[in-house]
């Protein structure tokens, strides 16, 4: 199977602490693999390695991040930048936080155009509004000129969604994505990995609720304190757990 | 559908916010009108700056008449003459017989009179010339010069205190280094010493330019510290973040992202700034290392009332003075209402 994503043996530590410990896993294209661990388990920590943009005082001490083919940690500075939102998109948890607040969904969803085509302002205008649209956002051109606060949370995470895709990424990292959101939204959103998925679409979701991973994802890689514990499909790692803390997190969740 | 939200911006709320403020308000208004006189100096004035008649030396202003016998008449101005009593003292005695009439709109002036008459509304300097003239077309030199120079100084210290406060580490430390550079050195003394640097053979032009480069040199290290502190705090802002994710270039996200959340503080900082600037300038002026006469500033203008015996029988060359006053008091009024506007917890008592 077509890898997209493959991560071998990342380290990354503070100080001599390692916050992720020698994690190895692969993420196929058109899949949907799943981080799921407790807090600090360091499933954020390696959703930012990937864009290497970990908190500084943090350090990816060993390990390999090769996507499409290039180790991502032996890129310059610059075609890192080029590779973040054209080709590796992510999704926060809380959209209100991760749009900036003077400046409509549109216009922020322009400049990750501006930063890495050379679409005329109409071309961008006619591609943002069907970005929109695919995360089916009811009125795309209402969205587009609506800042931030003037969107349900729903329809807020809907357009970070949107962000996150506007560049034609082959990878989405989404950190928590569904977590601020009311139980039917989370499903909605859900749905909507789902569709992107079927379009091809890599996803790397990062979540604690093994009951939403369980329905969307393919393959799940459980995280204790930076360590791998477990990592398989789905329904095998949820049905016959094998590692004493897989038993815990299903247990909690049944 | 959901309804749509009614929500004004953030500029329109700060600005429904000023209006409210009856004071600020005002003082806008009041600078607006100075800002206007000079600009249209050339036609409300009745003489040029430099436009001079030494058997007028220190005139006191001129009365204008409307009523001759009793009657309602077109306003003139009586003729004067200069003589001298016992003490040597000038005395201006007013001929009654000799009346000039004011003509208004004529020759492009809003007001003037005829040759050989002299109409001084707020009196005359040393050298016969028109205190109210000199005022306005000063007044183009005292403002012009605080509103260039703060807008230079905010350019650099905008973008040297955003880029220090974004990037952090050695680059912030090199930065901030330079800054005290410029404010270690008391600001009246760096000034001169700045002054001093330029030659001494430049024209009014490049006098003038050279004051409103001294001036930003003064001002921007203050302003870039503070940015670049509010910056320090704004780049660990999630959608600061987000934008990384998204390849934003980090001198969009400074521009975008990290300056415009310090606008409110800009914006009060700005007008606050400019009238420490014409203070600056006036005080430059009024040691001559300013703008040199002939060409008038309220500073250089102000000048002529350093020695005691002028102030004491010409009381009026004081009155550049009181335009400083207004002015700075009104940019200060007005930064002080905008920043308010512009502060969220701010509440009207």
């Amino acid at each position: 199977m077509n890898k997209v994503l493959s991560i071998e043996n990342l380290t990354v530590a503070v100080g001599s602490k390692r916050l992720v410990d020698q994690v190895s896993f692969d993420i196929p294209q058109g899949k949907i693999v799943a981080l799921a661990g407790g807090s600090g388990s360091g499933k954020t920590t390696i959703g930012l390695s990937i864009l290497r943009l970990i908190p500084s005082a943090l350090r990816i001490k060993q390990g390999n991040i090769i996507f499409e083919g290039k180790n991502l940690l032996d890129l310059s500075a610059e075609d890192m930048r080029q590779l973040r939102g054209a080709r590796i998109g992510m999704v926060f948890q809380e959209p209100l936080s991760t749009f900036d607040p003077l400046f409509t969904i549109g216009q922020q969803m322009d400049e990750v155009l501006v930063a890495h085509t050379r679409l005329s302002k109409q071309e961008r205008y006619k591609k943002i509004l069907e970005t929109l649209s695919e995360v089916e956002l009811s009125d795309p051109s209402r969205a587009y000129k609506s800042f931030p606060h003037q969107l349900s949370g729903g329809m807020r995470q809907r357009a970070m969604v949107a962000q996150a895709i506007v560049g034609g990424p082959s990878l989405i990292i989404a950190d928590e994505p569904t977590s601020s959101l009311d139980v039917t939204l989370q499903v909605k959103i859900m749905e909507l990995f789902v569709r992107l998925k079927n379009k091809n679409m890599s996803i790397l979701l990062i979540a604690h609720d093994l009951g939403m991973i369980a329905q969307v994802a393919d393959e799940v890689i459980i995280l204790s304190q930076g360590e791998m514990v477990e990592k398989g499909p789905v329904s095998q790692v949820i049905n016959q757990p094998r590692h004493e803390y897989t038993k815990q997190l299903v247990g909690a969740f049944q | 559908m959901t309804k749509r939200i009614n929500s004004s911006s953030r500029t329109q709320l700060a600005f429904t916010s000023f209006r409210r403020n009856r004071v600020g308000f005002f003082c806008l208004w009041v600078l607006m009108i100075l800002y206007g006189l000079a600009i249209f100096a050339d036609f409300i004035c009745p003489y040029s700056y430099q436009d001079e008649d030494r058997s007028f030396s220190y005139c006191p202003p001129t009365a204008v008449e409307i009523l001759d016998q009793g009657h309602w008449v077109h306003p003139f101005v009586y003729a004067r003459a200069l003589t001298f009593d016992s003490l040597h003292r000038r005395i201006y005695v007013i001929d009654h017989a000799q009346k000039y009439p004011i003509h208004f709109l004529k020759n492009g002036r809003l007001f003037t009179v005829d040759a050989p008459g002299r109409f001084y509304l707020w009196g005359a300097d040393a050298r016969g010339r028109d205190l109210f003239s000199r005022i306005w077309y000063g007044a183009r030199i005292s403002l012009s010069i605080g509103l260039l120079g703060v807008a230079i100084s905010f350019i650099l210290g905008l973008l040297i205190g955003g880029i220090a406060g974004y990037y952090g580490g050695w680059i912030d430390s090199v930065l901030m280094r330079f800054c005290e550079m410029f404010m270690m050195v008391p600001g009246f003394y760096l000034m001169l010493a700045l002054r001093a640097a330029v030659p001494e053979n430049f024209n009014s032009v490049q006098v003038y330019l050279s004051v409103v480069v001294i001036l930003a040199l003064i001002g921007w290290a203050s302003l870039a510290r503070i940015i670049r502190g509010m910056a320090l705090s704004l780049r660990e802002r999630d959608y600061v973040l987000a934008a990384k994710t998204l390849g934003v270039s980090d001198i969009a996200i400074i521009f975008k992202h990290i300056l415009p959340q310090t606008i409110s503080f800009s914006c009060a900082t700005l007008m606050l700034t400019v009238s420490s600037y014409i203070l600056a300038e006036a005080g430059l002026s009024v040691v001559g290392l300013g703008v040199q006469d002939p060409i008038p500033s309220w500073g250089n203008l102000l000048s002529d009332a350093m020695a005691i015996v002028p102030v004491i029988f010409a009381p009026w060359i004081l009155l550049p003075g009181l335009f400083i006053f207004i002015a700075v008091m009104c940019f200060n009024i007005v930064g002080d209402a905008l920043r308010d506007a512009f502060d969220p917890m701010f509440k009207e008592s």
